[in-house]
């Protein structure tokens, strides 16, 4: 579902993503696991169109996101590191907003219960988006990741700043999308979470995608050992 | 989504703001011109009054004919249209009323100065200051950060992932600030009719399609800076310098260069002229400036003026007019660099879309420069009427109660604008549509947005 062949990002001398090939199969989850400057967002960027390979190509369903990216774009669902909403409008409103964006419309009965299974308490649906905790809003940003419907889903970090609870929840629902057929890829920092919730675990430095683990081959001290010898 | 935009822009108090900033000084505007229009009214039916109490005075304290003319005045308003109310213009400078004798016209006519430093400026806290220099502002204010925000404030990134088409997205977010914006300009115009008692005719409509037009213009110029995409520091920068430029610099120094290359020092030597004209004419000889006197109007050929006089009627008229017409030259000289001045403030307005809509706008309201050449052609008329008419009951001492002094009430010149619609609407349309079709090679260029974060 999510292919990358042969991926480069350069910015002039320097190599942001060095010839990743990639291959992320419907309901398969893949944890990117690196330090910061890996190569972990640039890679999720190439997938979101956001930036244009220097070479290699970006494929979701088989279809080349530089030269298709409005095709592309209705596949995927992305949750950004830190989630950003319109303050003067809720939750719910946000959601509906979001979806409208991507062309559906959903009833208010539909948008509450993607609040609902995001995990975001029912209190908070009818407030402004202004007085939202960090975490908060990282559910509407699941939510509407949810509400999308997407093949494929990109993750940037998604839990950072969500409480163990909040991770724990939103593991079990990555983990119903991946039954469903979505194919996920998530960035993160989060070793154990990675090797909770995904099949194939990938370490990258310094633009390179140096290991390719399977999760359940793994525990999670041995992940975390291999971790620090590879960064 | 556009329900969800709306709802978003209501509840952002800024812009509310800026609607209630707009109304109000449209409102204030409103009231001053009103102020004007009954300042303006009041002063016309004064005039009228005074005109007959000065005519019946003099009629009963003058004996001859000759000299009551020295001293009554005929007035010629210069009607000013409701429309002014919005747009003043130079109405505040130039007489409402002129009243003269039938003596030499000119230097009655340019007694005042004729300079108008304010010709391209506005003095007024009229509508059309409203309109020209406060609009822009809000509406830069509205939508300098059409983009930005989204980018700074970390929105834009789930919006790219999301939408289909984010320029759709950004086309209704500009039109819901577009009909927010000329909703309150329509509040105003209806207002205006209400309160100013305009009438409902094809120059209220051009006034009404012009500022339409020139309010969408900046809605067009805002359009095209968001589409490159800079900051939102970068953006306001780039706006605030082209409204200085367009409604403050480029429109003091056109005045400035037109004042410059069609200079009229013609006022003030049309008035020495006219002065010298005939003040020259006690010492000289009467024989000449009665001759040239015949010459002008043949038909007083029959009046003679007393062998070895020292003063009579007819002498003292011809050297009146012995006046005027020698500065019949300059007088002309000076009324066509007025023309030329305003027929190239006009051209350069093809390419200014503020000085365009200034003059659309003056022109409308009967309140420019035209205007006011209009209405002393007529003075002039006016003023030749009269002399013709008394110039035979003078020379030959037509007792003065003879004449029924009650049919000389105040006259009115009422002029007429001149409602081309291309010239009027052309400029600012193609200049918008430049600046959107400027933006749209932008967006596109920009490969429908997505790689701009």
């Amino acid at each position: 579902m999510l292919t990358a062949t042969n991926l480069t990002k350069k910015y002039g001398e320097n190599t942001a993503l060095n010839s990743l090939n990639l291959n992320i199969e419907p309901g398969e989850i893949f944890a990117l696991l690196g330090q910061n400057g890996a190569g972990k967002t640039t890679t999720i960027n190439c997938f979101l169109g956001f930036i244009e390979p220097s070479s290699g190509t970006a494929n979701i369903n088989g279809v080349s996101v530089k030269d298709h990216a409005l095709e592309t774009k209705k596949h995927l669902a992305y949750i950004p590191e830190t989630v950003m909403l319109y303050p003067n409008l809720t939750g719910v409103e946000n959601l509906e907003f979001f979806s409208s964006l991507a062309g559906f419309s959903y009833s208010k009965e539909e948008l509450t219960s993607f609040l609902s299974k995001a995990g975001l308490q029912s209190t908070a649906h009818q407030q402004r988006v202004g007085g939202y905790s960090k975490g908060m809003r990282q559910k509407v940003g699941i939510a509407i990741a949810i509400a999308k419907k997407a093949k494929a889903l990109l993750l940037d970090e998604p839990t950072s700043g969500l409480d163990p609870k909040a991770s724990n929840e939103f593991s079990e629902i990555l983990k119903e999308l991946s039954a469903n057929g979505t194919a996920i890829l998530m960035a993160t920092h989060d070793i154990f979470r990675a090797k909770e919730v995904a099949n194939r675990i990938g370490i990258m430095k310094e633009g390179n995608l140096v290991s390719i683990i399977n999760a359940k081959d793994i525990s999670a001290n041995e992940l975390e050992q291999l971790y620090l010898q590879t960064v | 989504m556009a329900a969800l935009l709306i709802k978003n822009f209501l509840r952002t108090k800024g812009f509310i703001f800026g609607l209630l900033i707009l109304f109000l000084s449209g409102l204030t505007s409103l009231y001053i011109g009103k102020h004007f229009l009954e300042k303006n009214h009041e002063i016309v039916k004064k005039t009228a009054h005074f005109q007959q109490e000065n005519i019946d005075r003099y009629v009963q304290n003058t004996k001859e004919m000759g000299s009551l003319l020295y001293y009554i005045r005929f007035g010629l308003s210069n009607q000013a249209s409701n429309l002014a109310g919005l747009s003043i213009g130079q109405r505040d400078i130039n007489p409402a009323v002129m009243s003269v004798t039938i003596r030499n016209l000119q230097e009655q006519k340019y007694n005042t100065d004729l300079m108008n430093p304010m010709y391209q400026l506005i003095g007024n806290l009229d509508f059309s200051f409203v309109l020209l220099y406060l609009f822009p502002l809000i509406i830069i204010a509205f939508g300098f950060n059409l983009v930005s925000e989204e980018k700074e404030e970390g929105t834009w990134s789930l919006v790219l992932s999301q939408a289909i088409s984010p320029l759709k997205m950004l086309l209704i977010k500009m039109g819901i600030r577009y009909v927010s914006v000329l909703a309150v300009l329509l509040l105003l115009f209806f207002i205006a009719k209400l309160y100013l008692q305009i009438s409902f005719d094809v120059a209220f409509i051009a006034y009404i399609v012009n500022s339409l037009l020139y309010v969408s213009f900046w809605f067009c110029a805002v359009w095209l800076v968001v589409s490159f995409h800079k900051n939102s520091s970068q953006n306001a920068l780039i706006l605030l310098t082209s409204w200085v430029l367009l409604t403050i610099v480029i429109p003091a120094s056109v005045n400035a260069a037109i004042v410059h290359l069609y200079p009229a020092p013609e006022a003030f030597s049309t008035v020495l002229e006219s002065r010298d004209g005939y003040h020259t004419k006690w010492d000289k000889p009467k024989e000449p400036t009665i001759q040239k006197f015949y010459q002008r109007y043949p038909q007083f050929a029959q009046f003679k003026h007393p062998d070895e006089a020292d003063y009579s009627t007819l002498w003292y008229y011809a050297m009146q007019q012995a006046g005027d017409d020698e500065a019949a030259t300059q007088a002309n000289a000076l009324k066509e660099k007025l023309r030329k001045r305003d027929a190239l403030s006009t051209t350069i307005g093809l390419v200014i879309p503020t000085i365009h809509t200034q003059l659309m706008l003056n022109s409308l309201s009967l309140s420019d420069m035209r205007n006011y050449l209009n209405f002393n052609e007529k003075l002039q008329e006016f003023h030749e009427r009269k002399k013709l008419y008394f110039f035979p009951k003078m020379f030959s001492n037509v007792p003065i109660l003879q004449e029924n002094w009650k049919i000389f009430p105040l006259e009115y010149f009422q002029d007429k604008a001149d409602v081309q619609w291309l010239r009027a609407i052309l400029p600012l349309l193609i200049i918008s549509m430049l600046c959107v079709l400027w933006a749209q090679k932008n967006f596109i260029k920009n490969n429908t947005l997505n790689r701009h974060l």
